[in-house]
């Protein structure tokens, strides 16, 4: 049977007079990868906003693995950003940000996993080095590690491959590649579309706080890249 | 885990990155030895000024250092958007106003027991065991700022103007505590200590306990967007 892991229903969001959302219905199922495209302004960081349980839906309603993550802690429990931020404190080494997320989401194993994903993301041998002397890339490994930590059923990924070189984004992909593997469910926003290609399998288009395209997803980068130009009338 | 856990975790975490850093202690306890030095230069400190404007000069370095740790104190969670990270974790959310309102209040009594050994000293007023009541006095007025302080905090550090947003929005509401804490402090200086000072000390508790309160309900709302 197919599980509805993340769901929108008629979700909206206004700030004042301006809508990012129209009555968004969405429903991605286990072990899905969508993609998320649209141009600036489109709502995909909103909408991606509403998922984490992060912004509450103006109207509507955002449920994750049946839960809504606002009301349902077990629903927060479930879901694991990664953004271009980091989300993790400079002044904290990496071992020290990673075991205060663990207490925080009560991992009884805690010390063992921050080891493995520190492993994980290949950072076990700076665990005791402060943050603020990571590289970019460094940064966006242990952001992957913080969202992983808890063993989430639903990866929300926002623009996870902005301010990272070539080869750091090359990295990032494989390692998404795995966890995908595992049959983690993943929403990703990305305006590096072709970086998404091996990843997704669906494609989601948002214009104007509408969705105006979704389906499945089986190609190429360039087929991508070019679908997503089709639909937003603009190369990504 | 539960509430006082995730409360400690945070209240730990802003610790240790205190610790490495004293980006909030160290500019709070200048500034506030700083404005003690400015009044006594400018006033004519000791002997009857001490109970006339004594507590008053006192407070207002304490409030004036209490803004600057706040309007710190949700710098890191802004910093890399972390705040998005503890809004996400499982558990109710308050434990994060909790962890954050006892880490300022912390700093606050830090301050102060720093300043005290300088205020004596412009002042010229000779330590003694009667100081001690105004442990008591710091403690209940520190707690009052730091209960509406990390609340007003939360709220304005999204907000562009929130250095500006802050002071406009705590100090009219930190009056009535502000008032008994000028007030409980002129007492203890002047060795009153029975039944005047107690009305003072039972306002500030009330004061600090209904404030606690209604943040711990607020919080949620306050740091959204």
């Amino acid at each position: 049977m197919l599980v509805d892991d993340i769901v929108l229903e008629k979700a909206s969001k206004h700030f004042a007079s301006f809508i990012a959302l129209r009555a968004v219905d969405l429903s991605v199922q286990r072990g899905q990868f969508a993609l998320l495209a649209g141009a600036n302004g489109a709502g995909k960081s909103t909408l991606l906003r509403l998922a984490a349980g992060v912004s509450r839906p103006s109207s509507g309603r955002v449920l994750i693995a049946g839960e809504d993550p606002q009301r349902n802690s077990k629903a927060r429990a479930a879901i694991g950003l990664l953004s271009h931020h980091t989300l993790l404190y400079d002044d904290l080494s990496a071992e020290e940000n990673l075991s205060f997320f663990a207490q925080l989401y009560g991992l009884t194993d805690a010390t063992q996993r921050v080891e493995e994903v520190l492993q994980e993301v290949g950072l076990l041998e700076h665990r005791r080095r402060r943050l603020r002397g990571f590289s970019r890339g460094m940064r966006q490994r242990l952001a992957l590690a913080r969202a992983t930590l808890h063993r989430p059923a639903v990866l929300l990924l926002d623009e996870p491959f902005t301010g990272l070189d070539q080869p750091a984004c090359a990295a990032l992909s494989q390692r998404l590649l795995q966890v995908k593997e595992q049959g983690h469910t993943c929403m990703m926003v990305t305006h590096r579309v072709g970086e998404a290609a091996a990843l997704a399998d669906r494609l989601v288009v948002l214009r104007r706080g509408r969705i105006c395209h979704d389906q499945a997803w089986r190609g190429s980068s360039q087929d991508l890249v070019e679908t997503c130009a089709s639909f937003l009338g603009t190369t990504l | 885990m539960n509430f006082w856990q995730r409360t400690l975790a945070i209240l730990h975490k802003d610790l240790m990155a205190e610790w490495r850093t004293k980006e909030r202690l160290s500019p709070m306890a200048f500034f506030s030895l700083l404005v003690l030095l400015v009044f006594n230069f400018s006033f004519e400190l000791g002997g009857a000024a001490l109970h006339e404007i004594g507590p008053g000069v006192l407070w207002s370095s304490f409030v004036f250092a209490s803004l600057l740790g706040l309007s710190r104190s949700f710098a890191d969670e802004r910093e890399n958007h972390s705040l998005d990270a503890l809004l996400m974790a499982p558990g109710d959310r308050s434990a994060i106003y909790l962890g954050k309102m006892l880490g300022n209040l912390l700093f606050l009594l830090a301050v102060e027991l720093i300043c005290l050994p300088f205020f004596t000293l412009f002042f010229n007023l000779s330590p003694g065991w009667f100081l001690v009541p105004l442990l008591g006095v710091f403690f209940l007025g520190s707690a009052c700022l730091s209960a509406a302080g990390t609340l007003f905090a939360a709220m304005s550090s999204n907000m562009r103007l929130r250095e500006l947003l802050l002071p406009l929005l705590m100090l009219p509401m930190i009056l009535p505590a502000l008032i008994s804490c000028v007030e409980a402090t002129g007492l203890v200086l002047d060795h009153e200590w029975g039944e005047s000072l107690y009305p003072h000390l039972k306002m500030l508790a009330v004061y600090a306990i209904v404030f606690i309160a209604l943040s711990l309900m607020l919080f949620e709302y306050a740091v959204e967007e």
